[in-house]
């Protein structure tokens, strides 16, 4: 499935396939959307990423049980990113889930809807109502130390200011929408859910105000920010706990889908844990191991070339007494250093919203 | 350095983060194990979600606990607690 947007694309859009969308990954360099995105303020198509709604008198209690954060008592006007798992605790997507009045929407990972809808129907119960609403409705985020100010010049400068996972149902000339104060990158972020017909010009009214960044750059400001992304990080076999998103999950909650196999994972201290390395020559596969002393410890799990580091940046698996940052290890030969997170402090955290 | 050194070394950043674990459990009554809250999760509104008077809170308790104050205008030590664990203790900083 291709964006909605694309037609609206600069004509050396560079696509790529993620999951089972294609999407944008670059507009012109990555070099300088990543510096749109971290200095000012990017416009980001997120058509990637899935609407599904959940609804009927058993819709709370649905997704009670197959989302990992307790959205009991999520009201309309707020939002939550939350795992999804699967019974054997493995990671099924990571979504953003809004409360709607008459249940929650879910938003997917970008290129894993289908993954995401296929496991809501196969726990499909009665009085929940599972559709996928992406047919006519589409994402459309902002983020940015900046990005407030866009939000102020394109709707309304009182939105800008949202508690951070709070939602509106706004207008924009004439036009519904559902607008969010979320983010991906610790930048200020806002999200726009519009009908797909709106979208295009709500896309080009964003970019008489900021630039637009693809998806290369959206993950690589969320890896900075040890942000998991599900489709590098949420490898075969891996629990919540290696891929150290415990934080997207609340144990306190008595039942969902896949609490047992988190908690056994976690009560037993078995397997590896993730932490973020820089160094070495080039950009490391998945897989290339990580030595300690000469002594095989871990593989690298996702790396890229960090713009905001001018250094490889990644993240290793690693046995967990050697998780921790201000390690000298060596990466397919070469030495690398752990680090402590956020690999890039966010400029957004010394900006005020004015 | 040896792989036994490098454990070492671990290890004391993992104690000085797990003693940080607990001070935000107990002081902000958190229902969490300490052990849930990994190194790098971010604290500040994502992640483990603290707000600003959570904050004061811990800038009081890290003094306390830690003996070291903290300046109010940096939000980039909240960053995490691996970052917390710079700051109350700069040793481990330097790498390996």
């Amino acid at each position: 499935m291709a964006s909605v947007l694309a037609t609206r694309h600069p004509e050396d859009t560079v696509y790529g396939q993620v999951g089972d969308v294609t999407v944008p990954l670059r507009f012109s360099t990555l070099a300088g959307e990543y510096q749109v995105l971290r200095e000012r303020a990017a416009v980001l198509d997120l058509g990637g990423h899935r609407l599904i709604e959940i609804t009927g008198p058993a819709a709370v209690d649905f997704a009670q049980r197959i989302l990992a954060r307790d959205v009991e008592y999520l009201t309309s006007d707020r939002c939550m990113m939350s795992l999804v798992l699967d019974d054997s605790g493995q990671v099924v997507d990571q979504v953003i889930a809004f409360g709607r009045e008459d249940g929650l929407l879910l938003e997917s990972s970008c290129g894993a809807g289908s993954k995401l809808l296929d496991h809501l129907n196969a726990h499909a119960v009665d009085g929940a109502e599972i559709t996928d609403r992406s047919a006519e409705l589409t994402v459309i985020g902002l983020e940015g130390p900046y990005a407030w100010g866009v939000v102020g010049r394109l709707i309304d400068g009182e939105l800008a200011s949202l508690p951070f996972e709070s939602v509106v149902d706004a207008t924009w000339e004439d036009v519904d929408i559902v607008f969010a104060r979320t983010g991906y990158t610790g930048e200020y972020g806002y999200q726009m859910i519009v009908p797909r017909e709106a979208a295009s010009r709500l896309w080009a009214g964003a970019l008489e105000h900021a630039q637009a960044a693809g998806q290369e750059a959206l993950e690589l400001a969320m890896l900075e920010v040890r942000q998991p992304i599900p489709r590098h990080e949420a490898t075969p076999g891996a629990t919540v706990i290696e891929i150290g998103a415990n934080w997207l999950v609340d144990i306190t909650k008595d039942d969902f889908v896949g609490r047992d196999a988190v908690l056994e994972a976690f009560e037993s201290g078995d397997g590896r844990r993730t932490v973020g390395f820089t160094g070495c020559e080039g950009v490391p596969a998945p897989g290339t191991r990580v030595l300690a002393g000469g002594q095989d410890v871990g593989e690298v799990v996702h790396a890229v070339h960090s713009t905001g580091l001018g250094a490889t940046l990644g993240l290793a698996r690693v046995d967990p007494e050697l998780a921790a940052a201000g390690l000298d290890l060596t990466v397919g030969g070469l030495g690398v250093t752990t680090l402590t997170s956020p690999y890039i402090v966010p400029k957004s955290w010394s900006i005020p919203i004015i | 350095m040896t792989i036994d050194e490098l454990r070492a070394r671990a290890a004391q950043r993992q104690q000085t983060c797990s003693q940080i674990k607990k001070m935000i459990v107990s002081r902000l009554d958190l229902e969490i194990e300490p052990g849930w809250i990994t190194d790098d999760q971010p604290l500040f509104g994502r992640g483990l979600e603290l707000d600003s008077l959570d904050v004061l809170e811990l800038y009081v308790a890290i003094e306390a606990e830690f003996g070291v104050a903290l300046y109010d205008s940096d939000m980039a030590v909240f960053g995490s607690v691996s970052r917390l664990a710079d700051e109350v203790d700069p040793s481990l900083r330097a790498t390996a």
